[in-house]
């Protein structure tokens, strides 16, 4: 006979593989607005209050399986660990209105050389997918991957920041500006969302060997 | 202190057979027990801290009160047992021929699953029982145990006025912990308590539990419980066990939050039991 918790287990696990699509769906939306040059702001905002909202019912659904059933050991790690994943999905969403926040205040820009924002979105995307997988397979190992790849991007952030930084004998254009803005601040979210796709996968670590692998 | 560093200082006090007794009080060497030709203990061995409370769990039936009542001698005391091993309290061993089971049982004393005053004595009566049977007889001696024991047992601002009303009287978390006053009369170094609160409402459970909590400032505590949040609640330490046999044993943060054994895991977790 199945347990009554492992009915509340099933579905704060359905709603966080929504929120894992939704997030997924939301930053592939941003990076597309920025690549093609279309706007999609107020579609990216729908996706990201729907993400908030998740987060606040897993939260609370959290909550309530812990008080009603009092779980332990890996029901518990794994009912606390979703609240942690809930906040990651959710920051997907924010970083992604940001990003579309950003293009609609710069404005078009099909001149700027995209190809580090480009190179970096492939890998963040890729590490969203990667950690949703993660997740769904709990599959403690992909963690070390994924630290690879943020390590990957972390170095063409900075890379891009001496690029922009780096002297030059003449002044940069308006339209310049324009792009290493906008490329500078998306990188700088693509970066955190890196970030929190090595933390999801932190997650799915501690819920399977139940050590909490120190962030760097 | 950190609640980390409380628990890694609880980590470390788990340690698996050990051949001192030093920072032990009650060390169990290799017990077995039997009912008849059915054995109910298989080669338990457990090193309980001293000032520490250690809860017993698992599914009925596994050996938890057999072994609870092994560590007094109250298990020899039923029709065709019998128990093989050592359980040393400070040291020495309780099943040794020269120490006389009385003073085991003063020792380590025992509160029981359903409240048990005697019914025929009052509460003061109740509590001075064990120290009248030892021959104490000094009136003012035994007014001031029944008073510090009632305390201990947090029931002395409740029956002050009434010490001469039957112990039957009291409601049932009240008669548990006027059985909890009786035993500390004795001044127990080792409590043992089998399933304390199964009888009693919620809230009397809680005054057992804050109790149990307080009480091991002074003395060592071996609780037996099928409430498995109840063990987390009170215990620093938890046993796990299944079919006679030890399956795990650690410090109560880490068995409830990583157990080492699937079998612990499943069982804590309700998948069977």
């Amino acid at each position: 006979m199945a347990r009554l918790l492992d009915i509340g287990l099933d579905r704060i696990r359905n709603l966080i593989m929504d929120m894992a699509t939704l997030s997924e769906e939301s930053v592939n939306a941003a990076l597309e607005s920025y690549e093609k040059g279309v706007m999609l702001r107020p579609q990216i905002f729908e996706y990201s209050e729907k993400l908030r909202i998740l987060q606040l019912e897993v939260a609370d659904f959290a909550t309530e399986l812990i008080a009603r059933y009092q779980p332990v050991a890996r029901d518990l790690r794994f009912i606390q660990s979703c609240m942690d994943v809930a906040y990651g999905f959710s920051r997907f969403g924010r970083y992604a209105y940001d990003i579309s926040d950003v293009l609609e205040a710069i404005g078009a820009i099909p001149d700027c050389d995209k190809s580090y924002v480009i190179e970096m979105a492939n890998t963040a995307k890729n590490m969203i997918k990667l950690s949703v997988e993660s997740l769904k397979k709990l599959d403690k190992d992909t963690s070390k991957k994924l630290y690879m790849m943020d390590d990957s991007v972390d170095a063409l952030y900075r890379s891009y920041l001496r690029f922009v930084l780096t002297p030059r004998d003449r002044e940069y254009a308006y339209a310049e500006v324009r792009c290493f803005i906008s490329a500078l601040l998306i990188l700088r979210y693509l970066e955190r969302i890196a970030d929190h796709a090595c933390y999801i996968s932190d997650c799915v670590h501690y819920i399977v060997t139940a050590d909490s692998s120190p962030r760097r | 202190m950190t609640v980390e560093e409380v628990m890694r200082e609880e980590e470390a006090a788990v340690a698996g057979p050990i051949e001192t007794t030093d920072r032990y009080k009650v060390v169990i060497k290799e017990i077995n027990a039997w009912f008849g030709r059915k054995q109910a203990l298989k080669n338990i061995n457990l090193n309980i801290k001293d000032k520490s409370v250690t809860a017993f769990i698992g599914p009925s039936g596994c050996g938890k009160t057999t072994l609870i009542r092994c560590l007094n001698r109250m298990h020899e005391m039923t029709p065709n047992a019998r128990v093989d091993g050592q359980v040393l309290v400070d040291g020495a061993d309780i099943y040794d021929k020269s120490i006389d089971p009385v003073v085991v049982k003063r020792r380590v004393g025992m509160v029981f699953q359903k409240p048990n005053p005697f019914p025929t004595m009052s509460i003061s009566d109740n509590v001075a029982a064990g120290l009248k049977l030892n021959g104490i007889k000094d009136k003012n001696l035994i007014a001031e145990v029944v008073e510090e024991s009632l305390k201990g047992a947090a029931l002395w601002e409740e029956v002050r006025t009434e010490l001469e009303k039957p112990g039957m009287s009291l409601s049932g978390g009240q008669q548990q912990r006027l059985c909890i006053a009786r035993a500390l009369a004795m001044q127990p170094e080792v409590l043992l308590m089998d399933e304390p609160t199964s009888a009693l409402d919620p809230l009397a459970s809680s005054k057992i539990e804050e109790l149990v909590r307080s009480l091991k400032e002074h003395v060592t505590i071996v609780i037996v419980t099928h409430n498995m949040q109840q063990a987390a609640r009170v215990s620093d330490f938890t046993a796990f066990m299944y079919l006679g046999e030890m399956i795990e044993y650690g410090a109560t943060s880490q068995i409830f939050k990583n157990p080492e054994k699937e079998l612990t895991e499943r069982y804590i977790s309700g998948k069977f039991g």
